[in-house]
């Protein structure tokens, strides 16, 4: 089976082994790391994580906007490597994760993939 | 109370006469805090005699971690009054994110709080395809739970029933007729009449509030009427932008009333209903909160009325603004007509009360609990953690607090108590956040009459 390295940038860079097949919250946990989750469908985002480098399929997600996507945030409770991959892991993570829909609105692109309209060029 | 009698209390008169509450129960919560820690059930002490008065003496911490605690309901309430092998015993704590019901013992040692069951999250779904909890009533020995979500977390969701027992009987209601979405309910059995608001899809709340899918009518703005021994919805009011996100839905405690009140939460509208004398159902608004400018802000602030609750003498309506930071009384003796008894502020965006006795207060008033002789209202100021982290963020290091106002039933009015704080900042795992209270013999948010 094809494995993949999965190095964690903000726990001193430690690194894990990782198939493609299943959520990468699940896989990690089974070794040990300690991660926050909650509804373990991908539709809660208590399980956020950033993506620095590498490929991720998420396409179980409906948690985030498109914006939080931008950002590289992913669902690691339904997510799965696709490479090697360098993730930001827990709340450190969530920087750019949480807005003030009051004080930031967002554009009509960045919504959830549901109800986003194409960017306008 | 007569050894004969059940849990609960006669009538609401006899509920008001009740022995002052000592100890108090609130879910505080870790999930989205960032500390990897469960949530669990506090008991703080609220005897002003005792050496621990205005501290938390116990918690009982969850199996797991990332339940979200958020609002518990009782096994037993004054609906099985007449029931002498019924007690008020175990407290029903739903974990909206895990959808695991946890059943707590708070009578074998009411100041330490033990856990009795738990009903996995995934045998709901496989059995009744719900998540999402929301409220819990019991009526009888029956116990209904409003679920947000399906098995993926799509709206409407539905109603869990469970027995005296704890077993999953299956889905209560007969249909869910056209409703789009669900979250709380209350029902006045004498009418033979349940009404349920609207938040959302767990899958739209859950990960935070995007202002924009309101437009998007993600949210909701509709109440709904049940026939009650039917269940299922007969009659629906579409509230418009008067009604949008209606939460909290109350009747009157007397059980022969008709009339109700529902807090819309983003519009920041208290909606009255009532039975008029043709037999039909009516609503309208009668508390409209304006909204705020935020001196640094693009879009008007609105007061988030996330929740409202009606003293047992259904004298006194109270309802909270999160967002604008303050906690108002209305005199609702008639309820076409409230007028404005009380007010006080503690924390909020606008900065107006910044420091409640010395404890810097982050989010603004959110769950409140009013004790049954309606003198004492405890009210805490997280309302869900993904929302919390957007509009307060400092909560996560400074936590929730609970604070209690102390109000005049009969001349209207509240002040802040100067004796009582309780800063889950302090918690020893960390800060947490307090959310929804409860009191062991019962409190003005459980007891319905049959």
């Amino acid at each position: 089976m094809m494995l993949h390295r999965v190095t964690l940038s903000n726990r001193n860079g430690a690194t894990y082994s990782v198939n493609g097949r299943r959520p990468l919250l699940e896989q990690l946990r089974g070794q040990g790391v300690d991660l926050p989750y909650g509804c373990e469908y991908g539709g809660c985002i208590t399980c956020a994580a950033k993506l620095v480098a590498g490929n991720i399929d998420q396409r179980r997600q409906i948690a985030l906007n498109n914006r939080q996507i931008a950002n590289g945030y992913v669902i690691l409770c339904v997510a799965r490597a696709t490479s090697d991959i360098t993730l930001e892991i827990g709340v450190e993570s969530h920087d750019n994760l949480y807005r003030n829909p009051f004080l930031d609105p967002l554009k009509p692109h960045e919504l959830k993939a549901d109800i986003a309209t194409p960017e306008e060029l | 109370m007569k050894d004969c009698c059940g849990p609960g209390y006669a009538s609401p008169a006899e509920a008001i006469n009740a022995p002052r509450e000592k100890l108090l129960y609130t879910i505080a919560i870790y999930t989205g805090t960032g500390i990897q820690k469960p949530d669990y059930l506090a008991t703080v002490d609220v005897d002003p005699e005792s050496p621990t008065y205005s501290e938390v003496i116990h918690r009982l911490d969850m199996p797991g971690i990332g339940d979200e605690l958020h609002h518990m309901g009782w096994n037993a309430c004054s609906s099985c009054h007449g029931d002498s092998s019924m007690s008020r015993k175990f407290l029903i704590l739903p974990g909206v994110r895990s959808n695991n019901l946890h059943i707590v013992d708070t009578a074998t040692d009411p100041r330490a709080p033990r856990l009795h069951n738990v009903i996995d999250g995934a045998e709901i779904k496989a059995k009744a395809d719900l998540s999402g909890p929301h409220t819990v009533h019991c009526l009888g020995s029956e116990i209904i739970i409003s679920f947000l979500g399906n098995a993926k977390g799509e709206a409407p969701g539905g109603y869990l029933q469970l027995d005296k027992d704890f077993n999953i009987v299956g889905r209560w209601e007969n249909s869910m007729g056209n409703i789009k979405f669900g979250y709380d309910f209350w029902y006045q059995p004498r009418h033979n009449i349940m009404v349920s608001s609207e938040w959302a899809a767990p899958n739209t709340f859950m990960p935070g509030f995007d202002l924009e899918e309101v437009g998007h009518l993600k949210y909701g703005r509709e109440l709904h009427f049940w026939d009650f021994e039917k269940k299922e919805p007969v009659e629906s009011f579409y509230l418009g932008e008067d009604g949008l996100l209606p939460l909290e839905v109350k009747f009157h405690h007397d059980p022969d009333s008709t009339h109700g009140f529902c807090g819309a939460a983003l519009s920041t509208n208290v909606i009255h209903w009532w039975k008029d004398h043709d037999g039909k159902w009516q609503w309208e608004k009668i508390i409209d909160v304006e909204n705020e400018l935020h001196p640094e802000w693009p879009i008007p602030l609105p007061g988030v009325m996330s929740a409202l609750l009606v003293s047992m003498d259904d004298k006194y309506l109270y309802v909270n603004n999160w967002l604008h930071g303050d906690m108002r009384q209305y005199d609702i003796t008639d309820p076409h007509n409230p007028k404005l008894t009380g007010q006080v502020f503690m924390g909020g965006l606008l900065g107006r009360a910044p420091t409640v006795n010395g404890v810097e207060v982050t989010g603004g008033p959110q769950m409140f609990q009013l004790s049954l002789d309606g003198r004492r209202l405890y009210v805490t100021t997280s309302l869900f953690s993904t929302w919390d982290n957007q509009f307060y963020p400092e909560i996560r290091e400074k936590g929730g607090v609970m604070v209690q106002i102390d109000c005049d039933p009969e001349n209207g009015g509240m002040t802040i108590s100067p004796d009582f704080i309780v800063d889950f900042g302090k918690e020893p795992n960390g800060p947490s956040r307090c959310h929804e209270a409860r009191y062991p013999g019962g409190d003005c948010t459980s007891d319905i009459w049959l």
